[in-house]
This record gives structure tokens, C-alpha cells and sequence, in this order.
């Protein structure tokens, strides 16, 4: 088991390294990008060029040049962006990261309850028309795009409904840190934490109810109803907790896929100043430190995310043969 | 978002309010069929998605016969009659101070149907020939998705080792990979390049819709990859497979015909959750501008185009969104009642 | 639009304009300022200023607006509004003194008493350090192109680190004397603009992360890029010149960054924010229009528009191929991709209205005796591309993905397959676009871009965007994007600067010439000159727009 956690592990760094390298590359290769040139403003001669490519280390061959941006980046933290010199690369994702934790726990908080009361209700009333409602109702969750879904709600509660009564306290897009006012910080994120969360209750909805449904047969089951437990009971105590091991780990995924940048088209259409924003202007300007650090960020958590599902997956299943 | 993966039960199931006389003695791909028809709901998405296919098929001719428009060529000075009035698509703003301009509003008639947008183009003529696109990247990504993902999965699966190992590193990389990175930088090097890219005989057009089609591919293959690997390893260890084996059937043989037939269900099943997904992932990809490249239209580039429109002309950005949200939730269900049809008591499982 | 936060923006500068369009409701005279004093004035951008925030390294005119009221150069352009803001007038100098030695000695008698906010006083070797360090920084934008001329300073471009301007700039108690290698029509405009604003001798020559001391009546208090910009009052301010350097009204003025253009817009409209930097949506102008007509300025800009031909790139080496896109081009058209006739208006040639050496001309029109652009001519156009022989090729159309300048691009897709061309759009990243439409390499035929002033000369236009010496083969920086070289026009131009050092009327005359001679030749298809919208909340009075720094924020008052 250790030496699967270890090997886990070990591919994770080569993981990223791996990306890294070929962000990089990527970068290098496409035609037309030249960082010294974006350095330089706006009529440089050949001459300013050729003094901050130097100036830059812009002049150096491709692996020194990608060994200090890596210890410029991880050693001495001062990477600055392309784009702006006063930009620190480092502290610019600090800085945005609660955003994205904001934005994240808080649908998060939201989906988990919502999918527990539809999966629970769905399974409760298992024959009856609110079960497929549900399900139709989640499969519509499902099947939304979430830029166009927070454009839809910004219509509305910005301009259509704004001045009614309903919509009235919605304030303008934007962000304001809960340290600050921890009321705006509310206000403001109601919206996206709706519109983002809605895609995962329908989605983990259904995970839920086939999960319930997969767990009603086991025998432990079974023999709680034989004990004469009531049925709310049995669903609540037994088969729930049994139900939220896949649920946990799924959640797991996603969790680190949104924490780490992945919602960014939330933040977008929000204008939420997170690292999903911060990923998406600096791909826009093609802003290579950035670019690499908010990569790094991203994919630190998705992969460390799947590497524990992977690894408490191993412990509980030791049939899954460690690849 | 985590994906859907499939794991078969172990044989021929009976379904619910099904007989054991129904489904004796016939193949298990007959059984699904008939089992699939049966499911009213899933029928009824079939029937819904393959209209959107028809109406988007019918593009050219609202273009060319009812509109009479040029969805892809902006239209700026044009004129339109709207109650015996000739009137101008694109309208100055009013107000004290005129500032701004207008697309003309829908007129619920043959040509600007929903009215036009920031360059007066006809917005229904731009969903139309969007949902094309949208429909073909769909498809052909998720098909190109599931092909992939099959061989690699069974080639991981059947030799093991470090091949195996290997090849699952390489899906953790394309998953935790930047989508969005690898769409830009690949749409700029296509655009930069004089005459596209060229591999040998294939020439890649920075219009060419297959440019989204092939990133989002890649980018799923590891959502099938999963699924498809673990069952080709519990596959080989099954007696039918070990007596191949021992008979000296060769890894080809062994592969093609002892074990691919058992694991393409589980592509099958995937396939129409698969093409929700990858028409969600271009409509965003179109939206920021990184997928379906100008003039070309999808449903997401015509949403993007409607965003600058939201507060005045909203038609444009909710029409194309409608559809979207139609196609998908057609293909989900319809993907849920195959899965029903194929093992109705296939559980949804984690990636693993 | 996109100028103001990509990074190449200029500033600008209108002989004879006023605040004009926008209804009667609000005509802003060049009174204005003067204010009570007092207050924060809050104001909102997208985006930090793109580059360095040093002052002689950033080339936006997003910092350009600040630095002007916390530095001094020698010399400025007057802090008012209207025609009168193109003035130049003497700042930390007692007077503009007359040149000599045939216009290449300047000597600069600097003020008395003047401090740097670090409590330091002002002296001659500090005007020299400035210039110097301009240079040891190594990546100041235009050190080897406008100040070069300094006596000394190609050395300095060679060898950044041992920069030494002795030689051209000698310091003598408060007199400082440069000494160029040849005389320079636009030196005091140089002097005038912030790469040249003075620093104390002790900044170190690198790049600062904000701006050092200065001698302005406000000073730096925060430079977060993700966060905000603040300036507070100096304390060591006296106003010695109201006209050079005016006493600010607000106590404390803030830039804060990060919100979306339409939030920006809904703060100014509640008044959580005094003004917007960025330009407005366009789904909001019907909202300014109705609701808002009283707190709108719309000023015209001296900007130009336009697409540039590769003139030795199949097919447009053809000039008749060139006229006939330049009749076909529905300029009406393209001004409503701007925002409509209030927000942009028509031209065909280089020069905008208002700026030295226009004088309106438009062959590419019906009925072009009027200089002004009425209607295309697609019959001449026609006739054109059939007699050029160019039919049938395949041309690709160079823009960037915003969605004003895509939208241009898709135009001329349709306008070139018109007249018969096989025309496709090639939309690169804004960041990248424009270095590429300047390198050779890539063989760009048709491209867009756009050009602001950076002081009122005729050849910052026609010699820099237009002028043999502008291309530089297989590089990323070849401001001459159609690779228009054509010499007679060239010695016509180099005559018009040498007649400008003593007589700028005449040589004006001379570019005016010039001006409709490139046009002839069609190395553009020119399309509009922009205006410029300032959204102010309801408390901001003493609105004034100076043609050279726009929007005067020190002069507004929210008290």
C-alpha cells in the first residue's frame, strides 16, 4: 500500500513537471509570440528589442531560460507577468485564490445539500411522479451551459427584474472580499453560487439515487428493515452513509478541478476576479509567466485531488491493480 | 465535471416488467433494441434530437429561399421590410445623444425571423448553420473521443506493465492538462501558419471545424479510457479468454475477437453522454473564442456574439442556448435509456 | 478601444477642438477646474496600465493621466481643456528658451525652490540623471528613436550601463544645456511627454514597481496592479506655474482595477465610482443616451482607423487593386461597427481633422470634390480590379479577435469576396497580432490597425506609419505595416522636417501635400477617426478634456 502511495505520488510531480514543460514548449512554438517585443511597448527600435530580450534572459537557450523562470517562480517568488512588470506572479494567485475558495465552497455547500434532499426525496418516493420529475428536473440541470445560464441570470437580475422588488438587492457584478463586508461578500456570490452549482446537484442528484437504489438490495440492508428500523431510518442511517463514499470522492474530483481555476467560465461571465479570470486574460494576452503559474495551480490540484480518490480508492478496493 | 462510467453487470439482466420468455434465446443487442423502443421517454428524446438534426439540416434552405440572406457576411448597411416599411438592419441609437447602434428587432417574419445581430446577419440563419456545426464537432469528437480511448484502453488493459503504467500517466497529463491553453495556442499557430498546417496528405484549414473536433477528443479520452481499461483487465482473466490463450491464439486475434466485443458496449452506452458533453465543451470553447473560428457559426459563438447584445437584443444569446440545452438534455436522456436498454442494472460508478 | 489596455495607446493632441456632439445638453468649456478642493476622486479601470509602471519605460495614456500632475518635465502642454490644451508652456523651466546653433542648442533656466516629494530640492544634475537613466534602464519604448538626437546618446543605445550624456547635456548652476546632433522640429514635444518628466539623480536606474518622487502637487502612495493606484497629496508642493502645473482639487485621487467594463458602468451610474477609464459596452449607450445624456462627454480623438496593403505582397502590389478596395469600402458601414456617426466619423487619408497639415481630401467616394466621404463607388471599383487583373486571388484579411476590430475584419471578408477576390479572416490574439502584421516574414497582405497621436506632428503620423526609415525587414518591430516606401515622398518628407524647424506653417503646407499623395497611392484603405466617451457620476463637476492628456482628472472636483 505504501509503496502505491509513494508511486502515486511520484507520478503526480512527474505529472506536472511534464506540463510544465509543455506549456513551455507550446508557448515557444507559436508563431508571432515574442515576449521580448510584448516587454518592449509600443515602437520599439531593433536595438530596445535586442536589450530586453537580454535584459530578460529572452536571449538564452530554452531550457535555461525555462529553469529560471521555475526558480524565479518557486525559489524566489519575484516572476513577474509580461504584461505588467509590476504584476507578481505569485502574489497575484494568492490574491485570487480566496476568491475562487469563496466562489467554490460555497456552491459546493449548496450542491451537496441540494443533490442529498433531490437523491433522498427521488429514492423516498421511488414510484410515484416525483421521482422521474426530479430526475428530469436534475437532467435539465445537467444539460445547461454555465456561461449561458449565469448570462441568462445576469439579464434578469441585473437589467429585466432589476428594479423589481425581486432582484432589487442583486448588486452590481463584481467581488467584494468577505474580510471587507462579509454581507456584500454574500450578496455578490448568491448569483454565481447559484448558477454554478446548479450543473453539480443535478448531476450528483442522480449519482445519488442509483447509488440508493444499487444499496436497498445489500444485504446489511436487509437486515436493518428485518431489525424493524423505520424505512426513513434505514435510508437516512444506513444506506445514505454507505451512498456517499462514491459521492465523497466525486466531490473530491470536482472540488479540486473548480479550486483550481477550473471555474473559470463562472468567473467570466461573473467577473469574479479569481484564478479562473486571471487564467483566462493572461491566455488571452498570452502572458507565458502567468499562463505558467496558474497552470501549475490548476493542475497541482487536480492531480493531487485524483491522487488521494485513487489511492482511499486502493485502500477500500484492493482489486484495483496500481497502474 | 466527473463522467459517467459504465460498468455491465455480469449477463443478460431481465428488466422490469419484462419476461424471461421475452429475452430468451435472442442476441443481447436485439433485446436492447427492442427494450430501447419500448422506453417512451427515451423515444421521445430520440425523436427530439433527431428533429434538432433536421432543422439544423434545413439551414441553407431558410438561408437561401426563405431569408434570402448571407448568415456568414456581415450586412451592415442592409435594409429589410418590415410592414410595407423599408427599414435599416442596423439602427441608430436613439436617446438625447444617438450614440450607439441597434440591430434591427425579430420580426417574426421569413427573413430576420429573430431579428439580427451586432453586424446584421440573420440570427436565425446563424442557429441554423450554428447547430450544424455545433452537432458535427459533437458527434465526430465523441466518436473520434470513443475510437481512441477503446484501442488505448485495450492495449493498456491487454499488455499491462509498464505499458500500461505508462499510458495512464499520459491520460493523467492530457486530463489535468489547460484545455483552454491548448486551444488557443493550437488556433494560433493554424491562423499564423501560411496554408495551415500540413501532416503529409492532410492539410488543416485554421477554419476547419475539425480543429475543435480533434481537442475536444483528446481532451475526453481519459473519461473513457478509465472505464474501458479496468474492463478489459477483468475481461482477461476470464475462462473463455484464459482458453484462447492456451489454444496460442495471437494478441491480435485475442483482442479483436475475444475481448473487443466485450468491452464496446461500454463505448456504446457512453456514446450519447459522451456527445452531450463534448457539444457543452465547444459551445464554451466557442464562447471565449476558441473553438468555432469567424465567419463560421456555432451555438456557442453565436451566444458570445449575443453577449454584447444581452440587455438589448437578448434574443440572440437565449435562442442559441435554448437549443443547446435541448440537444443535450435529448442525448442525455436518450444516453440513459440505452444504458437501460443494454444492462438495466449497470451502475453508475466513479472513475476509477 | 482596446489601445487603452493592450498597451498602445497613445496620447494625443487636437489643434482646434472643443467638446463637441453630444446634444446641447453639456458643452464643456475650457473654464471648468478650479473647483472646491477637497474629497476622493474614485475612479475605475479594467486593468492596471499594461508595461512598466516606470515613468520612463510605461507608454499608456492610462498612466500618462496620472503622471502629468505628479512630474514635471522643462517644459508641458497647458492643464486646460480645448484648443488652449495643445499649448506648450514652461514648467520646471523659467521660460522656453529660443534654440541656437541652428536649432540644436537648448539651453533651460530651471526654477527656484522647487522640491521632489521626498523633500529633496530640485538641481541641474537631476534633469541630467533623467535623461541618462532613460537610457540605463535599457527598455525605455522610444529612448532610441526620440532621444537619440542627444549628443552622446548613441553610445548610450550600444552600452546601456556606462550611459554618459556629458557631452550632451552640460549642468551649470539652475542652467541645463542639451546639445543635439541635429536640429529637432518635435524636441519640445519630447521634453513635454512623461518618458522626460524629471527624477531625482538617486532613483536607480531599474525598472521601479511605482513611480518615484516627483515635483507635482501629488505623489504615489499605492501601486497594487491587481488592487488599486493611489495618490495622495505632496507636501512640498507650491504651484509656481498654475498653467504648467496647476494645485489639484481632489485631497486624494484612486484608480481601482478589476472590475468588468459593465460593472464599471453601473458604479459610475450609483456613484460608487466618480469615473470609468475604459470605453462602455455598447449595450449601455442607449442607457447613456436616455437616462444618463447630462453626465456623457463625447470628444473627438486625433486618431486614425485603418487597414494597411502589403504593398509588395500579391495582390495589392497593384495600386489599382489597392483604389478599387478603397472605393468598394462603405465607410457608413464601418463607422456604425464604431458605434455610429456620433462616435466615429469617415476619412480616407492618413492625417485625422484637426491636426497639423490636414486639409480634408477624399477621392475614394462619389462625388469627391467635396474632400468629405459620401457613398462607395462599386461600379469604379469594379472597373478597377477587372483592368488590375487581379480577380481570382486569394487574400487573407489580418485583424485581432476583440470584437470591434473582428467585426472590421468580417467586413472586408465579405467586401473583397465582392469584388472577386477569394478573401478569409485570419483573427490573432490581440497581443500578437500587431507585432506580427509588422514582420516581413509572415507576408501579411491586408491587416488591420490604428494609430494615436503622441504629440501634434504631422510626421508622427505620416513619416513613422508611412516613411522608408520605418521598415526593418524580418523584424517584429516595422511600424511601416504596409511597407510603403516611395521615394520622392520620402524627400518630400525629410524637406518638410527640415523646413519645420524654422517655419512650421509652411512645412504644414508641405504635409498636407504629403498627406493626400499617400492617399493617391492607397497604401491604406483609411476608415474613420474615433471619438472618446468620459462617463462621469452625478457629483463630478469642472469636467475638462485636454486633446493632449484627455479626461483632466486633478481639475475635477467632487467636493
Amino acid at each position: 500500500m505504501l509503496a502505491f502511495v509513494i508511486r502515486r505520488l511520484a507520478g503526480l510531480v512527474v505529472v506536472l513537471f511534464a506540463i510544465t514543460v509543455l506549456t513551455f514548449l507550446i508557448f515557444f512554438a507559436t508563431p508571432g509570440l515574442d515576449p521580448s517585443r510584448q516587454l518592449a511597448g509600443r515602437n520599439p527600435t531593433p536595438e530596445t528589442i535586442a536589450a530586453v530580450k537580454h535584459q530578460f534572459g529572452l536571449d538564452r537557450p530554452l531550457p535555461v531560460r525555462y529553469a529560471l523562470m521555475m526558480k524565479r517562480l518557486f525559489i524566489s517568488r519575484d516572476l513577474v507577468s509580461y504584461g505588467n512588470q509590476a504584476l507578481k506572479v505569485v502574489p497575484a494567485i494568492t490574491s485570487a485564490a480566496p476568491v475562487d475558495f469563496s466562489l467554490v465552497i460555497g456552491a459546493a455547500v449548496l450542491w451537496v445539500v441540494g443533490s442529498i434532499v433531490m437523491g433522498v426525496l427521488a429514492v423516498t418516493f421511488k414510484g410515484s411522479i416525483l421521482d422521474p420529475l426530479l430526475m428530469i428536473v436534475a437532467l435539465i440541470g445537467i444539460s445547461m451551459p454555465v456561461f449561458w445560464l449565469g448570462e441568462v441570470a445576469n439579464l434578469i437580475t441585473q437589467d429585466r427584474l432589476h428594479n423589481t422588488f425581486l432582484f432589487s438587492w442583486v448588486p452590481p457584478l463584481g467581488y467584494t472580499p468577505l474580510t471587507s463586508n462579509p454581507w456584500q461578500w454574500f450578496l455578490h456570490l448568491l448569483i454565481p453560487w447559484i448558477t454554478l452549482s446548479v450543473l453539480y446537484i443535478g448531476f450528483y442528484a442522480r449519482v445519488l439515487r442509483a447509488n440508493l437504489l444499487e444499496v436497498q438490495s445489500e444485504d446489511y440492508v436487509r437486515t436493518a428493515r428485518a431489525k424493524g428500523l423505520s424505512p426513513r431510518r434505514v435510508l437516512l442511517k444506513h444506506m445514505l452513509r454507505t451512498s456517499l463514499i462514491t459521492f465523497v470522492s466525486l466531490f473530491g474530483l470536482d472540488f479540486g478541478v473548480l479550486v483550481g481555476g477550473g471555474a473559470l467560465l463562472t468567473e467570466v461571465v461573473f467577473g469574479l476576479p479569481g484564478v479562473g479570470l486571471l487564467t483566462y486574460r493572461s491566455l488571452v494576452a498570452l502572458d507565458l509567466p502567468v499562463i505558467m503559474a496558474t497552470v501549475i495551480y490548476g493542475a497541482f490540484f487536480i492531480t493531487i485531488m485524483s491522487a488521494l480518490v485513487d489511492i482511499v480508492y486502493a485502500r477500500l478496493d484492493p482489486r484495483i491493480r496500481p497502474a | 465535471m466527473a463522467e459517467f462510467a459504465y460498468e455491465p453487470g455480469p449477463e443478460v439482466q431481465l428488466a422490469a416488467g419484462e419476461s424471461a420468455k421475452e429475452i430468451s434465446g435472442r442476441s443481447p443487442w436485439r433485446i436492447a433494441g427492442r427494450r430501447l423502443v419500448r422506453n417512451r421517454l427515451a423515444m421521445a428524446s430520440l425523436v427530439l434530437f433527431v428533429l434538432v438534426v433536421a432543422v439544423s439540416l434545413l439551414a441553407p434552405f431558410y438561408a437561401h429561399h426563405l431569408a434570402h440572406t448571407d448568415p456568414f457576411t456581415s450586412n451592415l448597411s442592409g435594409t429589410t421590410v418590415v410592414n410595407g416599411k423599408r427599414v435599416d438592419v442596423i439602427q441608430q441609437g436613439g436617446g438625447l445623444l444617438g450614440l450607439g447602434e441597434v440591430p434591427i428587432r425579430p420580426t417574426w417574419r421569413s427573413n430576420y425571423f429573430m431579428g439580427a445581430d451586432n453586424q446584421g446577419r440573420d440570427v436565425m440563419a446563424r442557429v441554423l448553420y450554428g447547430g450544424r456545426s455545433s452537432l458535427q464537432i459533437g458527434v465526430a469528437s465523441a466518436v473520434i473521443c470513443c475510437v481512441l480511448a477503446l484501442a488505448l484502453g485495450l492495449i493498456a488493459g491487454f499488455f499491462g506493465g509498464w505499458v500500461d503504467a505508462g499510458l495512464s500517466r499520459l491520460m493523467d497529463l492530457v486530463w489535468a492538462f489547460p484545455v483552454y491553453l491548448l486551444a488557443i495556442s493550437l488556433a494560433t499557430v493554424l491562423l499564423t501558419k501560411p496554408g495551415g498546417l500540413k501532416w503529409g496528405p492532410v492539410t488543416v484549414d485554421p477554419a476547419s471545424l475539425w480543429v475543435p473536433t480533434l481537442i475536444i477528443a483528446v481532451i475526453y479520452i481519459p473519461y473513457v479510457y478509465r472505464p474501458v481499461r479496468g474492463q478489459v483487465l477483468s475481461v482477461r482473466e476470464k475462462e473463455y479468454v484464459e482458453a484462447a490463450v492456451s489454444q496460442g491464439a495471437s494478441n491480435l486475434r485475442l483482442m479483436f475477437s475475444d475481448i473487443l466485443p466485450n468491452v464496446i458496449s461500454t463505448a456504446i452506452v457512453l456514446l450519447p453522454l459522451m456527445i452531450a458533453t463534448t457539444i457543452l465543451t465547444e459551445s464554451a470553447l466557442s464562447f471565449l473564442g476558441i473553438g468555432v473560428q469567424a465567419p463560421n457559426a456555432s451555438w456557442g459563438t453565436v451566444i458570445g456574439d449575443g453577449q454584447a447584445l444581452l440587455y438589448t437584443r437578448p434574443l440572440v444569446a437565449i435562442a442559441p442556448g435554448v437549443m443547446i440545452v435541448l440537444t443535450v438534455l435529448a442525448l442525455n436522456v436518450l444516453g440513459d435509456g440505452v444504458r437501460d436498454a443494454l444492462d438495466p442494472r449497470a451502475k453508475v460508478r466513479v472513475r476509477e | 478601444m482596446k489601445r487603452w489596455f493592450v498597451g498602445f495607446s497613445g496620447v494625443l493632441l487636437v489643434v482646434a477642438l472643443v467638446a463637441v456632439g453630444c446634444g446641447s445638453a453639456k458643452k464643456s468649456t475650457p473654464k471648468g477646474g478650479g473647483g472646491a478642493k477637497g474629497g476622493t476622486l474614485t475612479t475605475v479601470a479594467n486593468a492596471a496600465p499594461s508595461g512598466s509602471p516606470d515613468p520612463q519605460v510605461n507608454y499608456t495614456l492610462q498612466e500618462w493621466q496620472l503622471l502629468i500632475f505628479t512630474h514635471d518635465g522643462l517644459v508641458a502642454f497647458k492643464r486646460t481643456g480645448g484648443k488652449e490644451g495643445t499649448k506648450l508652456v514652461p514648467d520646471l523651466a523659467e521660460s522656453i528658451p529660443k534654440p541656437t546653433n541652428g536649432g540644436k542648442t537648448w539651453a533651460f533656466t530651471l526654477r527656484k525652490g522647487i522640491k521632489f516629494s521626498n523633500g529633496q530640492p530640485l538641481k541641474g544634475k537631476d534633469v541630467k540623471a533623467t535623461f541618462e537613466r532613460l537610457f540605463k534602464i535599457g527598455d525605455s519604448p522610444n529612448a532610441g528613436t526620440w532621444y537619440n538626437v542627444i549628443q552622446g546618446a548613441d553610445a548610450c543605445i550600444k552600452t546601456p550601463k556606462t550611459c554618459d550624456l556629458s557631452q550632451g547635456i552640460t549642468v551649470n548652476g539652475n542652467i541645463v544645456t542639451f546639445k543635439l546632433t541635429t536640429a529637432d522640429p518635435e524636441w519640445l514635444d519630447k521634453l513635454a511627454v512623461p518618458f522626460a518628466f524629471i527624477l531625482p539623480a538617486s532613483t536607480p536606474a531599474k525598472n521601479v514597481s511605482i513611480p518615484p518622487p516627483g515635483t507635482g502637487p501629488y505623489m504615489w502612495a499605492q501601486y497594487a496592479p491587481n488592487k488599486q493606484i493611489k495618490l495622495v497629496r505632496n507636501p512640498d508642493f507650491k504651484v509656481w506655474s498654475a498653467d504648467a502645473q496647476p494645485a489639484g482639487n481632489p485631497d486624494t485621487i484612486v484608480q481601482k482595477f478589476g472590475l468588468t467594463v459593465e460593472a464599471e458602468v453601473t458604479q459610475v451610474e450609483n456613484g460608487q465610482a466618480d469615473w470609468m477609464f475604459d470605453q462602455p459596452p455598447s449595450d449601455r449607450l442607449g442607457e447613456f443616451s436616455n437616462k444618463y445624456a447630462s453626465q456623457v462627454h463625447v470628444n473627438p480623438l486625433t486618431s486614425t482607423w485603418y487597414f494597411a496593403f502589403n504593398v509588395n505582397e500579391k495582390p495589392f502590389d497593384n495600386l489599382k487593386a489597392r483604389q478599387a478596395v478603397n472605393y468598394a469600402t462603405d465607410r457608413a458601414a464601418l463607422v456604425k461597427i464604431a458605434g455610429g456617426p456620433k462616435l466615429a466619423v469617415p476619412t480616407c487619408q492618413v492625417l485625422p481633422p484637426n491636426f497639423p497639415g490636414y486639409v480634408p481630401y477624399c477621392p475614394y467616394t462619389k462625388n469627391p470634390s467635396s474632400g468629405k466621404w459620401s457613398a462607395p463607388d462599386l461600379v469604379k471599383a469594379k472597373a478597377l480590379v477587372a483592368a488590375s487583373g487581379t480577380k481570382g486571388a486569394s487574400v487573407k484579411v489580418n485583424t485581432d479577435t476583440t470584437d470591434t476590430d473582428k467585426a472590421l475584419g468580417l467586413y472586408f471578408v465579405g467586401l473583397l469576396n465582392k469584388l472577386g477576390y477569394k478573401a478569409s479572416l485570419q483573427a490573432l490574439s490581440a497581443d500578437i497580432q500587431y507585432p506580427y502584421i509588422q514582420n516581413s516574414k509572415n507576408h501579411v497582405q491586408f491587416a488591420f490597425s490604428d494609430w494615436f497621436q503622441d504629440y501634434p506632428a504631422a510626421s508622427d503620423f505620416l513619416n513613422i506609419l508611412l516613411g522608408c526609415g520605418s521598415i526593418h525587414p524580418n523584424s517584429n518591430s516595422s511600424p511601416n505595416i504596409a511597407e510603403f516606401c516611395d521615394k520622392g515622398i520620402q524627400a518630400q518628407m525629410d524637406h518638410a522636417g527640415q523646413v519645420g524647424i524654422t517655419d512650421p506653417t509652411s512645412a504644414n503646407k508641405v504635409w498636407a501635400q504629403i498627406d493626400h499623395k499617400v492617399t493617391d497611392q492607397a497604401p491604406w484603405v483609411a476608415m474613420y477617426n474615433p471619438k472618446y466617451i468620459d462617463f462621469l457620476s452625478k457629483r463630478v463637476k469642472g469636467y475638462l478634456f485636454s486633446p493632449q492628456w484627455y479626461f483632466l482628472l486633478d481639475q475635477a472636483s467632487v467636493k
